[in-house]
């Protein structure tokens, strides 16, 4: 049985691990400061394994509560689909603040869940790219797609999926005097843990060196 | 083109150059080798212009931007990018025309940038523009209209004047202002004398337009722009007069009286007048005692009420030593006597 336990890392590899994604999203950030013409800043500050029936729990409380998703699936050395979540209303706070457009309407206008795809591409894209660096290989990855539904939904945790694992970056995104935390979940299948075991242990291994 | 025949390879260049977005394909070293005739006719730049060259030397403008991120993070690291028109407005310089001027509007655009790993070749790029001005223009329409809705709903629709829900945002909020500057405020509560016998008489259609037109006399002896006429509902009107006393609300509120009956809106079942005439009470906040809108409101009425007992077709101001018990309650202190 797949369980949260077959990826425990220990102390030292779980810190390179994130450092290595805070690089990442280091990248990310500085082209999303170009694009607003304000600082953008973003950091990865914990990384943790857990099922995708407790991440879309992590995600919102509220089961019913409807969010917004932007997935890319890529693969090389292993396969899965990356997603990044902003709990609650927090999406459009950010579309909002990155477009500078104050119009009170609760939904996403057409217009705003591409500026959205966007972000989400710009950061996953920079995630990618910074496990295709640590495991020494290259992803190839689809066209973002976006995506509105329940955490739960989104993260694909119904029944039979539920105990799948489920590698969960929290990302914080400041902007002007907002801080938002939002989440990207990688969902791994079972030949994609043993494909992230051995490339984070190859990984650790070269670190150690 | 592995596996093509060359009938195939020449319906790819055709369906290529006939795509309704622009398509163009750069090598590994960002050299244009692919510029449909889209391109062409939105950039003025033919593919002979534009073979072998890199955007940037197209565009100096690129030089940094998005656009160009992308096209290296598809070439170096095979990742495909979205650049959505809201977040970048319009990347190249592509124009509806032809023969692009300096003051024309540039095409708004979502760009797609993806990486292309054709047989044995290295990595290429595949960059599609869409036109997407006219979605843009839609949705400012429909955002536009949103705000004017939510104007609207402030907004008495008979008579275009503010509605009773505007009058509670409003009141409430310039009695807590009164409050703080100690100033006095007050309100005019008012309706058409035997407007009943109006509608019954001459049908709702009629009463409907003297409704508009009295809304408008109201308005119009207004002056100052922080007073205001409110439709309260039926033939009933409510106007707040910020930093005024009880005496120049008097002086306003017979101003009105005199303004309406000038109007001269034959009415011949009223009993006061042949024409429309309103009824007016007046009741003002002591400058600095807390007094809720709701006991301002209810003092004009009772006011209201008086004038009409009285007659019809005039003022009555607010008087505790006329009026029916309620200046015994303890929330009837703040107002002015």
């Amino acid at each position: 049985m797949l369980s949260p336990d077959m990826l425990e890392l220990d102390d030292m590899e779980r810190d390179a691990l994130t450092e290595v994604f805070n690089i990442g999203v280091g990248q990310a950030a500085s082209a999303m400061s170009q694009m607003v013409n304000d600082r953008v800043e973003l950091s990865v500050p914990s990384i943790s394994f857990t099922s995708r029936a407790a991440a879309a729990l992590e995600l919102t409380h509220d089961a019913g509560q409807r969010i917004c998703g932007v997935s890319q699936r890529f693969q090389g050395s292993f396969e899965a689909d990356a997603i990044l979540m902003f709990p609650e209303n927090k999406s459009l706070e950010i579309v909002r603040l990155m477009i500078g457009d104050d119009m009170p309407i609760e939904e996403l206008t057409a217009m705003e869940q591409e500026a959205l795809t966007e972000i989400g591409n710009i950061i996953l894209n920079a995630l990618i790219g910074t496990l295709a660096n640590v495991f020494g290989s290259e992803f190839s990855s689809s066209l973002p797609a976006f995506h509105f539904g329940t955490s739960s939904e989104i993260l694909q945790a119904e029944r039979k999926n539920a105990d799948d694992l489920v590698m969960l970056l929290h990302v914080d995104f400041k902007l002007e005097t907002h801080q938002i935390n939002g989440y990207v979940a990688f969902l791994l299948d079972v030949s994609s843990v043993q494909g992230l075991r051995d490339s984070i242990n190859r990984f650790m291994g070269n670190i150690a060196r | 083109m592995h596996g093509l025949h060359s009938t195939q390879l020449a319906l790819c260049a055709a369906a290529f150059d006939a795509a309704s977005n622009g398509l163009l394909v750069l090598d590994h070293e960002e050299r244009i080798v692919l510029w449909n005739e889209w391109m062409s006719h939105h950039s003025g730049l033919s593919p002979q212009k534009v073979m072998g060259r890199t955007l940037t030397e197209l565009f100096p403008e690129l030089q940094g931007s998005r656009l160009l991120m992308a096209l290296r993070g598809a070439l170096h690291s095979g990742h495909p990018s979205l650049l959505s028109q809201s977040l970048n407005k319009a990347p190249l310089p592509l124009f509806s025309g032809p023969s692009p001027t300096p003051q024309q509007l540039r095409i708004r655009q979502a760009v797609k940038v993806l990486p292309l790993t054709p047989d044995g070749m290295p990595r290429h790029c595949l960059i599609q523009v869409t036109d997407v001005s006219l979605s843009v223009a839609r949705e400012r329409l429909l955002r536009d209209q949103a705000m004017e809705l939510r104007a609207c709903s402030h907004l008495d629709s008979l008579t275009s004047i503010p509605n009773r829900r505007q009058l509670d945002e409003y009141l409430a909020r310039e009695l807590r202002r009164a409050v703080r500057a100690s100033a006095p405020l007050s309100l005019i509560m008012l309706d058409i004398d035997y407007f009943k016998h109006y509608n019954d008489t001459y049908g709702h259609q009629m009463g409907d337009q003297s409704l508009i037109q009295v809304a408008a006399a109201l308005e119009s002896t207004l002056k100052r722009p922080g007073d205001m006429v409110t439709r309260y509902g039926g033939e009933e009107f409510v106007v707040v007069l910020v930093d005024t006393d009880k005496a120049g609300a008097a002086v306003l509120a017979e101003k009105m009286r005199a303004r309406i009956e000038s109007l001269s809106i034959k009415h011949e079942q009223s009993q006061v007048a042949p024409h429309i005439t309103i009824s007016l009470g007046v009741a003002s906040a002591i400058p600095g005692l807390n007094c809720e809108a709701s006991t301002l409101i209810l003092a004009a009425d009772q006011a209201l009420y008086q004038a009409k007992h009285n007659g019809r077709n005039r003022v009555q101001i607010y008087d505790p030593e006329l009026l029916c018990g309620i200046r015994n309650q303890p929330n009837f202190r703040a107002l002015q006597a």
